[in-house]
This record gives C-alpha cells, structure tokens and sequence, in this order.
C-alpha cells in the first residue's frame, strides 16, 4: 500500500524478499508489469493499493479483491482514510492476515474477516 | 474536507489517547504522513531508531508501551530500514498471555523475520504451546504464524497439532488449519504427501469459508498432477453450481455476485482438470456455459468472471458452442472503453487463438487500435499477441513494428525480450534472405549486446551457409549484400560488441569475394575498427583475424601483398599485447604472411566455412610413424583403463577419476614423469618450433597439432587428423586438457534452412477481401488502417505459394500504409482514458443483436445429459443445499484410493507444461541436430577466442 507520494503504508509479503528487492519492488510502483511480476494497482483517493502478483492470476479479480479490502477496512473503521490505516497498521495487517495466506485469497466474506479481530479487541 | 475530517480524527485520538496510543506515537506518525521527501522521511526514521533503541533497551518497560514500540519499528523496517535490533522483542511480545499483545508480536515477527532466521526456534516452542490453548484465537494466531514461520526441518515439530486441528469445532481454526498444510505442501512437498487426503475431506466442509480455502491447496497439487483428481470434477462441478446459484451464505456476495472469488478459483481448478480431457470437458460445458449466460458484463466482477469463464473454455476441449460465447464476450471487452477490459480482452484473445486461429480477424481493428495506445502495459500485451499470431505472411509487418518498438523504449529488461522474440521470428519465418538480413542489422544495432551471443553466430552461420538454396549466385548475393550493408553500419558510434564481431567476421570472410573491394579497402576499415574500440579485445581479436584471412587470401591468389602502414602498426601492437590471444593471433598473422601461396591455400582455403571437417578418429595416418617407433625401440602404448593408478597421478583429470574411485590416501612418494612419445608431426615444426619432450610440448601441444593438422592435409588429402583423444593416446599425461576441436560446421546441415523459406509469400488477396468486408461494416475506418489489419490478420488459411519477391514489395506498401496510419491515428484519438478507475466501473458495451446463448441452450441440455448419465449417484446435481451435497462428496472421497494419489503426488515434480510448449515446438521447426550443433558452435568459438590461460584455441576460426 503506497500513497500518492509513492511513501509506503502498509506491506505484506508472501514470498520473503530481501530489503534490497522490496525497495525496487516498490519504488517503480507505477510500473504495471515489471519483470516477472505484475502489479495490479488501485487508487483511492491519495491512496494507491498496489498487488504484484504472477502471470497467472486474474487481474481484474485481484482488482476487486483490493476493493473488497477496502470494503472491509471500511466496515470496520467508518469511513476509512490513510491515517486510520497508519495509527491502526496492525489492525489492517490483521485484515489482511484473515483474507489472505500462503499468497492465496482465502477469505472474502467480510464478516468472518471482522469477527476474530472484533472479538479481539473485546477481549483486550 | 478531506482535512477537515482528517483533523476531527486527529482530535478524537488525541482525546481518547489514540486507543492508548502515546503522543509520541500520533507524533511520529503524523510527522511520518506529512514528509514531503525520502529524505525527510530518511531522517526522522533514522531519530526514531535512536529513540527506539534506547527505549527497548531500559528495563521494565510496561507492556502495553512495548506493542507500541513495536509497531512503530514495523514502520521502522517498512520504510525501508533495519529494524533487527528489536527483533527479539517482537519473540518475547509471543509469549504474553494478553491475546492482542501476542498477536501483535507474532504479526511483527511474520514481518521481520524469514522462515530461516535464527531467532525461529526460539518461537516454535511458542506455537506448540499456542496451537493447544483453548481460546480458539490464540490457537489462530499460533496457525497464522505458522503459515509464515515454519520451514522444512521445523514442519515436523507442529504437523501433528496442525492435524487435529483440521477437525476443530471452530470453522476458522480448520480453515487455518488447512492453510497450514497448504504451506507445509508448499515448503517440502514430501513432509505432508501422506495428508492429501484431508483436503479432500475438508472440500466437503459444512463451512463454505474452509470449502473456499481447500480449493488453494486443491489446486497447487492439481497443477502437479492432474490425473489423481479427475474424479473431483463432479464434486467442483457440483460446488460451483450451487455457488452459482447463490447457495453459499449472502456474506459472501460481492457486488451482488455470489462468491465470485469462490467462482474463479472453481474456474480455474476446472480448466485445469478438463484442459486436453475430453471427457472431463464434457462435464464441464454445462457450468460454464451457464455461467457465461448468467454473468453480469456491467461490473468489474462480473467481468472478471467472465474473463475466467474464457480462460477456462480455451484449456478446455474445444466446444463450438462455448467458443462463439468466448469469442463474443472477448468482443465486448474489446470494444470498451476500459483500458482494464481491453487488456484481458487482448490476453484472452491470445489464448483463443490457440484454438481457433480465425477468431483473430474478427478482431483485428481492435488489436490495431491497442497496439497504437499509448498505454504502455496494453501495448505490450498487444505485442505478445502479434508474436503469437505472427506467420510467414505477415512476419514483416509485425517485427518491423516489434523494431520501431524496441527502439522507442529504454528498459533494458523488455527490450532483451522483444530483441529476442523479434530474431525468433525473423528465423522462424523470413520471406527473403535480404529482409532477414537487414532486420538483424537493425537488432544488433539497437540491443546487440542484450541479446544472446549465440544469435551473433547463427548470423553468421546463416550469412555463411544461405538459404540452403543449392544457387549459389544467390548465396553470394546474400554476402556481398551483407558486407556493402556491414560496410554502411560500421563506422557509427556505439555499435555493440557482438555486432561488430559479426561484421568483422563478415568481412573477413568475404569482404573481397566478388571482387568489388579492394582488399586494401576492406583491411583499412577493420583497422579502423580494431582502432576504434581498442579496449574490446574480443572485438580486436576478430579483427586481426579477418586480416589474416584477407591476406591470406590475396597470398592465394597469387597476388601481392602490400600492409597498410596503419596494419602494420596494429599488427605490431598487438604483438606486444597484454592479452596472449592477440598476441599470438598476431604472431600467427606474421607467420603466414611469411609463407608461399601453396602453403597458404591450405592453411587458409577461401570460403571454407561450410565445409565439413572429417575427423580421422582413430589416426591412421600415424600409423606408419608409430610402427617405426616401434620399431625403433619405443614403449608400446598402454591404454588409459590399463595403465596403473601410480602412473596416472600426474594427470588432474585422471587423478580426479582416481579419487573418485578409491578415496584413499597414497603414501608412496611421487613417480618420477616419464617422458612420452612426442606428439609432433614433422611438417608441423616449421610453423611452430616445438622442442620434444618438454613439458612445454604438452602445453603447445594442441595449438601445433591442429597446425600440424591442417599441414599434414597438404600432404595427403585422404587422411585427416582426428584430435579429440590426441592426448590421451600419445604423449606424458597432461596438465591441461586440449578442448576438443570438434570446431563448428562439422555438424551443421545446410538443409535445415529449407524450413524457413518453406511457407514464404502466402497471398494477401484473401487478406484484401477481408479488410473489405469490414469496410462495409464500418465505413467510417481508415483504408491504411485496414491495410494494417489485413497484412496483419490476411490469409491464414490460404497456402497458395508466391514468389518471395511479390512478398517483398507488398510488405514496401505495407510499411508504408502502417507508418501512415500511425500518423492518422494519432490526430484522431482521443485523449487516453486513465488505467485505474477511480468511480465505479461502467462499461459502454452495447447488449449483441442475437443472443448467442439462446442458440447454446440446446447444446447445454444435451450435455447436461451426458454429465448425469456419467457421473451416476455422486452427480446428485440436484442436491437440495450445501451441506447435503459435502455430505455426499465426503462419501464418495472416503471410498478413494488415497495410496495411489498419494505416491502420485510424491513422484511430480514441478509444472510447466506451457514453458516447455514452446521449446518443443521450436525444436520441432529446427530439428534437434541443428540446435544441438550452434550451440556446440557458440561455445567453441567463444572458447576459441576468449583468452583464457588454457590453450586459446587459434585456429578455430579457420577450421569453423
């Protein structure tokens, strides 16, 4: 997740990388096929949500699961803006835990995405 | 407003404490969000490690402080910095009993560590621990970072655990669960081989989230082997029908789809398992025809869908029905405005067209109106296609659009790619000896030193060999062709390494075949160039070459020889170059500059490069040499196998054989060498004085027997010398191995090239015909476009045969008419529509006039027939709901073989079928031989001239 000064906000990643290739990895963000990967990207307001995946992924899919992730960050916070994702950056994280593993999308109902951290939250 | 609402925030966290957020952490934050540069950001990166470290470091820090240091390191480390001091803060934050405190520490450690860092093992005790609690959230915590953590050594330390937590009451732990064994499966496929048979359980899962996340792992192992599945089809049938028909619960809609991440992943399972099984595809049809009938092209979603639908119908076996579906849904994400749509639209297309190759035209305006966005990612996508599609009609169209390309842009990356699709092609299908030439000119000059050095000499082979035409007038057209172009080209600035190499050669070669140049000419401009890139040995080394292969060939002629001062002074330089290769390239120049014209046409036989070169394996020629010896008192020789270990300890190779072979220490002191029989054959000694048993023999050795080789031709045309094996059968073993000279041609077969000239000059009348029909469609396109459309997309399936020649002069007009409609277009577009889409999708695309699916219902049924007939009691199609059918499905699965899938899934090893598709395809075209002989040929040569300590091989040149 990048905004629009190309300023990191939030990274996960599924295949370790070293420091080295994430910064050129995110550094040419406006590059939408680079190398071997391709990255799907979306923007919201100041916001860029950037997904590299591999060639053999449904790009117009990835395009809405972005979407989707926004639809639950929203549920969740009200309204969500950059700094809610920036004072709540475990909070997303966790977001992003319940929805995807091992690279693959596993998640896409948001309730069951929310419930867990909800209940957390609670708890604590 | 924005701001506004910002500030509102701002003050809301403030008055709550930020959720227990300290002030120095809003701070940091908002002084983080509002930097303006990397650098202002560098720098309060860079204090707040300082702060951190000395926060971390003091005792007694309270908890709920430490989750917030360590997030604030996970900025720390996500902006780019190193973070590791904190590392094993995040280890012990795992151990809190707080949930959210241990959740945050495991997040951080997921983020900072890899799965081999050291500070693992200290975690793993944590999970186990973890993976037994009773809060079933601490237990996901635990599964989560073992998704992230666990590496092979460590899997069998949580397997168990993990395992009987697939059965857990709580749908979220097995969902987990079942990730984890999908990681495990990922990491070391063997540590789970034995649990496959949990996924198919867990398919049948009463949650649709744990049915949702079995299908990741499902597919991983159906991509390895798909044949242990093909009796999950029913069952993913089944699923994805009841999906389809909004079954699963409403949370998981999307956009009022029904669980449509569900419903590609299903997608993709299934094209996976019907791609070339027709009998798998025929249960198949029925979904997704269905699918395609139901989809929704107004939302990003339900296009998706669709464009996954289109995927799955071209692995499919082919289906008529389906096809026209996917060709029509193809058209509409074409004609959209969307720069997103038109992109898969162009990827869909290319995989159609596998199947059915006439689909394209349809298309064609569009592709052409893609082809000249400016947008760069749909450009290239488009390019992908035309190299898909490309044939021998229209070859020149769109590799001299490849070129313009590869010369407009800068990566270095895409360039290489294009560079080397643009010479896979032109080899592949150029109509005429001059167009290929000149487009590997344009190649070499604007990325020679991107692409393969092996194409550099398959150049040369090509200019060397011809067509394989047997016309020879022909051929030395191509030549003289190639040198008066090489002559143009050579003078201009930065011309890469490897082209220049070409030219030389070139030039060496036949720069004075034919006669039109002089060969002072022609050493002038190779000393122009050896001066002009001085520091380029390899580039000067060629040079020198092709002047000794001028001069040789004038001295063969008979005619005198007159050095231009500035060779002579090249020459002389090079003599006493650091580099030993041009030294002795040098030395061997002079040499033969020495020698009378008899001795010289056969060192140096003019155009000799397609002549095969027999190797006389067995040296008979030696063999009255040998019986002399013999005679004379010399040791018999004793084959390598029969000599014994003591003896063979001189030689590295076969010490190393030895070795391998004993592994044992040797006590005994060293054998004093014997000295061999010398491996000089007399007529040799007058080029190179060797002195005889020396050990410099040995080292000189391969040089001067390949001079003695070409000598020892002069004195008997009948016997050739066979070198490979030299060394072992005579002379004192050796401290390095000669390479074999199994130098170049020797292999290579002329009529390979047949080939390429096969399928030339296929006619554009039909091409014409076409464009026409569509003129009548759309008036309002321009002529050059369809000119462009129909040189692109003409005539595939007409095989009538034309002279080369025709072919030539249409692609002139071709060209033209494309550069025209570039201009055209370019005044006429409208300004690019942004790639990303800020609003809510909506696509123009107009509903088609006749409902292709109306006409497919018919088929539908009747294969929804079959599908019944042959699935029998499992396919329950009409299964009431979800869990009935899972419960149908668990039956079915249990009475499974598993043994059999499971030693299926151990012995597959990796995928890519599609990469290896096109290799084969290519060996295919070429025939194995050939390939096998270039790159023999690369590698040879390039050893040849690379001055490597061991033996540079001189005269490679001359025998290739």
């Amino acid at each position: 997740m990048v905004n629009k000064q190309g300023q990191t906000r939030l990274a996960q990643y599924y295949e370790y990388l070293n420091l080295e290739e994430r910064r050129a990895l995110e550094e040419q963000c406006s590059f939408v096929e680079h190398r071997n990967y391709k990255v799907v990207y979306r923007r919201y307001a100041s916001l860029f949500f950037l997904v590299g995946v591999d060639n053999e992924e449904n790009e117009l899919a990835i395009l809405e699961f972005i979407h989707l992730l926004v639809e639950t960050m929203d549920r969740h916070f009200g309204n969500v803006c950059e700094l809610d994702i920036m004072f709540h950056l475990e909070k997303a994280h966790f977001m992003l835990e319940e929805m995807v593993m091992n690279g693959c999308l596993v998640e896409t109902s948001k309730s069951s995405i929310l419930s867990p951290i909800q209940l957390m939250e609670k708890a604590s | 407003m924005e701001q506004l609402k910002t500030i509102g925030r701002e003050l809301a966290m403030g008055s709550q404490g930020g959720f227990g957020q300290s002030k120095e952490f809003l701070d940091l934050i908002k002084s983080i969000g509002e930097t303006r540069s990397k650098a202002e950001e560098d720098r309060i990166v860079l204090r707040e490690i300082e702060t951190l470290k000395s926060r971390l470091s003091s005792p007694n820090t309270p908890k709920f402080k430490l989750k917030e240091y360590l997030i604030r390191l996970l900025y720390v480390e996500m902006l780019g910095h190193d973070a590791s001091f904190g590392y094993i803060h995040a280890v012990k934050m795992t151990h809190d009993e707080n949930l959210l405190l241990k959740r945050t520490g495991y997040l951080a450690v997921t983020l900072f560590l890899n799965e081999d860092h050291d500070l693992i093992i200290l975690i793993v005790n944590t999970i186990q621990k973890d993976l037994k609690s009773d809060n079933y959230l601490v237990v996901c915590a635990a599964l989560n970072a073992v998704c992230r953590l666990i590496n092979e050594e460590t899997i069998p330390a949580v397997l168990p655990q993990v395992v009987e937590l697939l059965g857990h009451q709580k749908e979220t732990v097995r969902k987990k669960a079942v990730m984890a064994l999908h990681r495990f499966y990922q990491r070391a496929p063997g540590s789970v081989s034995h649990l496959i048979s949990n996924f198919r359980k867990r398919l049948c899962d009463n949650d649709p989230g744990v049915m949702g996340a079995t299908l990741c792992p499902l597919f991983d192992l159906i991509m390895t082997d798909v044949d242990s599945y093909k009796d999950l089809v029913v069952s993913f049938v089944n699923i994805l029908k009841q999906v389809a028909e909004r079954r699963l619960p409403k949370s998981y809609d999307y956009h009022q789809m029904p669980a449509p991440f569900v419903q590609i992943k299903l997608l993709k399972i299934l094209s996976l398992l019907g791609s070339g099984d027709k009998k798998a595809s025929e249960q198949i049809y029925t979904i997704v025809g269905d699918i395609i009938r139901k989809s929704d092209s107004t939302s990003n979603i339900g296009n998706a869908i669709l464009y996954e639908c289109i995927c799955c119908v071209s692995s499919l076996h082919p289906n008529p029905k389906l096809l026209e579906a996917a060709a029509d849904a193809i058209s509409k994400f074409l004609k959209s405005d969307s720069h997103n749509l038109r992109y898969l639209g162009i990827d869909a297309l290319s995989r159609l067209i596998k199947i059915s190759p006439e689909i394209a035209e349809q298309h064609q305006l569009a592709v052409i109106d893609c082809l000249e966005d400016p947008d760069d990612t749909l450009k290239r996508k488009t390019f992908e296609l035309l190299y898909k599609m490309t044939k021998s009609s229209n070859v020149e169209v769109i590799v001299d659009r490849m070129i313009n390309y590869m010369i407009s842009i800068n990566d270095s990356h895409y360039k290489t790619e294009i560079a080397s699709r643009c010479v896979e092609l032109a080899e592949q299908f150029a109509p005429s000896n001059r167009w290929f030439i000149q487009t590997m000119n344009k190649v070499f000059e604007h990325a020679g030193d991107l692409v393969n050095s092996k194409v550099a000499h398959n150049l040369m082979r090509l200019i060397a060999e011809g067509f394989g035409e047997d016309d020879d007038a022909v051929d030395s057209q191509l030549r003289s062709s190639a040198v008066e172009s090489y002559l143009q080209i050579m003078g201009e600035p930065k011309l890469p390494s490897a082209f220049l190499q070409v030219i030389c050669w070139v030039l060496g070669e036949y720069g004075t075949a034919g006669g039109k140049y002089s060969a002072s000419y022609i050493t002038g401009k190779l000393c122009d160039l050896a001066e002009a890139h001085s520091t380029d040995d390899l580039v000067k080394a060629y040079a020198v070459t092709a002047l000794m292969k001028i001069y040789s060939f004038e001295i063969a002629a008979g005619r005198k020889v007159d050095i231009l001062p500035e060779c002579q002074s090249l020459i002389e330089e090079m003599l006493a170059s650091h580099s030993t290769d041009l030294q002795q390239r040098a030395y061997e120049l002079q040499a033969i500059l020495g020698l009378d014209a008899h001795a010289v046409k056969k060192i140096m036989p003019v155009d000799s490069t397609c002549e095969d070169i027999e190797i006389d394996k067995n040296l008979s020629f030696l063999d009255g040499y040998v019986q002399q010896s013999l005679e004379n008192g010399a040791q018999p020789y004793i084959p390598d196998s029969e000599r014994s270990g003591m003896y063979n300890i001189n030689n590295f190779k076969n010490q190393e054989d030895l070795e391998s072979s004993t592994h044992a220490l040797r006590f005994e002191a060293y054998e004093i060498p014997k000295p061999s029989l010398p491996p000089v054959v007399a007529s040799s000694t007058e080029l190179v004085p060797v002195p005889e048993l020396s050990y410099v023999a040995d080292i000189l050795q391969p040089t001067t027997s390949i001079t003695s080789a070409s000598s020892s031709d002069a004195g008997s045309s009948d016997l050739k010398l066979r070198l490979d094996g030299v060394q072992r059968k005579w002379g004192r073993p050796n401290y390095s191995t000669p390479e074999p000279p199994k130098s170049s041609n020797n292999t290579v077969k002329i009529q390979n090239e047949a080939t390429l000239h096969d399928s030339v000059g296929i006619s554009n009348s039909k091409a014409r015909v076409v464009s026409y029909d569509s003129r009548k469609q759309q008036v309002e396109i321009p002529p050059e476009k369809q000119k462009l459309a129909a040189s692109l997309f003409g005539g595939a399936s007409k095989s009538e045969r034309r002279h080369s020649s025709s072919s030539q002069k249409t692609s002139k007009t071709q060209n033209h008419t494309a550069d025209k409609s570039h201009v055209a277009v370019k005044t006429s577009q409208p300004p690019p529509p942004d790639l990303m889409d800020l609003g809510e999708p909506s696509s123009n695309i107009s509903a088609p006039s006749i409902d292709p699916f109306k006409q497919l219902e018919g088929l539908l049924d009747l294969t929804q027939d079959t599908t019944s007939l042959s699935t029998g009691g499992v396919g329950a199609t009409e299964a009431p709901d979800f869990s009935s059918l899972f419960a149908d499905m668990s039956l079915s699965a249990q009475s499974d073989d598993f043994a059999s899938q499971v030693s299926s899934v151990n012995s597959s090893n990796g995928l890519g079928g599609s990469t290896t598709e096109r290799s084969i395809q290519q060996q295919l075209n070429k025939g194995p031989n050939l390939k096998e002989a270039l790159e023999k040929d690369a590698l040879v040569r390039q050893l040849g001239v690379t001055p490597s300590g061991q033996n540079p091989n001189l005269f490679k040149d001359l025998l290739g």
